[in-house]
């Protein structure tokens, strides 16, 4: 059965690039999350309030986002070039 | 094509057809029982925004909060609701890294449990607050010194490696449906991420979920260790406490088992699971509650007879409101559902059944609420500062919430029952396979060498 079968016409291309831009969600979501802490960061440096907690506490927080984000780029590459043809699935491929 | 790819591109290999249908019966063929029973759902959570609605209108004087008792029912239920997370992805992970074969079945249900509480509980917090648009301000002037703000980023990162955690096994039991042509089939083509079951797409898969196994583990540990430290870093008698870290881990991991075999006893019964769910994955389970159980005991007795034996008259005057106090009714409750009865019950062979279990276990849920109930009020009821000691009835808009988080959690298990299999088809399959030769081998290996012969 094709994803047009579906019935609501979603073609291939369009879940290949749904898939793309969901991770592409993540990513903004960890930039996002990062950019404030870091904007925390800079914020407790201008107000002399205790910044070395803030530093030690994002040196934990920020790469426990990427970790996550780079563990879900990593399987999305994997699989699409783990696939045996690479690329949108062709219409008709179950 | 190889007639091996051929082999692996069937969609039932592995696990005969009746097998698949069993365990896919909730999506196929879903009938009027999840209508029925999302509606009802649907229309308590929307009861209770309604009700809430009045706290919108008129503020946090329509709750039962005073003063000094500033946190109630929110912050309780926040704290319980947390806990619970800790039955998912910790166990899981735990199970996982310690190859645990019996695994197999309740990893997926002790997932979806994390995600949809990590949801429920993080949103409460912002119930209590009399102003909720005020939590935008942390946005621009949040300070990530106070162990609220840890709170978020920790919750925050935890609710994130969950649903990662959750989602990548998932991925090929949503190629099966979609490749069974379940509906909607443009969903499952689209979270299936182009999986055709390949040796490189199964490394890829297996090598992630170790790496998000050992990621997930010490971040559980550290939410919970971090929603202890709202209380253990103030002053307040009751609370400024060392081993509240420990504490609140323990319960929480208690609390979670026993939250996953309520649910685990539930589903089977459902969806008729009984060849997958046997007694022995009960019994695994219920030991485990068990140790949790006397551990849960040895820390909360270390934790009085402390206070106790200091005498310090602001901690005595928490300590007698919980247990001769007011409060004594839900602290020796507690008592009773935390220790007492799932000891009484899970310690004996001849009660370590499912109906046992299932009391046992729906005992200690209710109990490890009491507790959290215990921490919070009772503290803020006798503050260090000379007031009188206050009391704390909630009201109809905090049960009505309380009901609305509740069946939030039940609603999210029959959405997610209706879209995906809640046991994990590929790890069984994998299980029949692979796991029955790979135990064997492993089992030799810890026998002793045979002796060397002598010449």
């Amino acid at each position: 059965m094709s994803a047009s079968d579906s019935g609501i016409g979603v073609t291939p291309r369009w879940i290949y690039a749904l898939q793309v831009a969901s991770v592409g969600v993540m990513w903004v979501f960890v930039i996002g999350i990062s950019g404030w802490i870091l904007h925390l960061n800079r914020l407790s440096h201008r107000l002399q309030d205790v910044p070395s907690a803030t530093v030690a506490i994002s040196i934990v927080a920020i790469p426990v986002f990427l970790t996550g984000a780079s563990v879900l780029t990593y399987v999305f590459v994997g699989l699409q070039r783990g696939r045996r043809t690479p690329g949108p699935e062709p219409e008709g491929e179950a | 094509m190889s007639d091996q790819a051929q082999d692996r591109d069937r969609p039932t290999q592995g696990l005969d057809a009746v097998d698949v249908s069993d365990l896919l019966r909730s999506v196929e063929g879903p009938g009027t029982g999840f209508r029925v029973a999302s509606t009802l759902l649907i229309l308590v959570i929307l009861g209770g925004w309604v009700i809430f609605g009045r706290q919108l209108l008129y503020g946090l004087g329509v709750t039962g909060l005073n003063q000094p008792v500033a946190w109630g029912f929110y912050i309780v239920n926040f704290v319980f609701f947390i806990g619970i997370s800790h039955a998912g992805t910790l166990i899981s992970a735990i199970l996982r890294l310690s190859n645990a074969e019996w695994r197999r079945p309740i990893t997926r249900m002790a997932e979806v449990i994390t995600v949809v509480v990590l949801a429920i509980g993080g949103f409460h917090p912002v119930l209590d607050l009399g102003r909720p648009d005020r939590m935008l301000n942390i946005f621009s002037a949040g300070r990530l010194q106070s162990p609220l703000l840890w709170d978020v980023s920790s919750i925050t990162a935890y609710f994130m490696a969950s649903t990662v955690y959750l989602y990548i096994p998932l991925i090929p039991d949503i190629a099966l449906l979609r490749d069974r042509g379940a509906k909607p089939q443009w969903l499952y083509k689209f979270m299936a991420w182009g999986w055709q079951d390949t040796p490189r797409q199964r490394h890829v898969l297996e090598r992630a979920v170790s790496i998000l196994m050992v990621l997930v583990i010490p971040i559980a540990v550290s939410v919970h260790t971090v929603i202890s430290y709202i209380f253990a870093m103030t002053l307040q008698p009751g609370w400024h406490s060392t081993i509240f870290g420990p504490y609140f881990v323990v319960g929480a991991i208690f609390s979670g088992i026993a939250a996953l075999l309520v649910v685990m006893i539930v589903l089977r019964k459902i969806f008729r699971l009984e060849r997958y769910l046997k007694e022995i994955h009960f019994d695994h389970l219920s030991k485990l509650l068990l140790i949790m159980a006397l551990l849960w005991f040895y820390f909360t007795f270390s934790e009085y007879l402390t206070a106790f034996f200091g005498n310090e008259p602001s901690e005595m005057g928490v300590f007698y409101y919980k247990l001769t106090g007011p409060y004594w009714p839900w602290f020796w409750g507690m008592v009773a559902c935390n220790f007492l009865i799932p000891v009484a019950i899970l310690s004996f062979k001849r009660t370590r059944r499912v109906p046992g279990i299932l009391v046992a276990s729906i005992a200690v849920v209710i109990g490890m609420w009491l507790e959290r109930l215990n921490i919070v009020v009772p503290s803020l009821a006798n503050p260090r500062l000379p007031y009188p000691a206050g009391f704390y009835v909630p009201s109809l808009v905090e049960w009505a919430m309380f009901a609305g988080g509740i069946a939030t959690f039940i609603l999210g298990f029959v959405l997610f029952a209706r879209f995906f299999p809640l046991i994990s088809i590929w790890e069984l399959k994998e299980g029949r396979e692979e796991a029955v030769r790979e135990t064997m081998k492993r089992v030799e290996s810890y026998l002793p060498d045979p002796a060397p012969r002598e010449s």
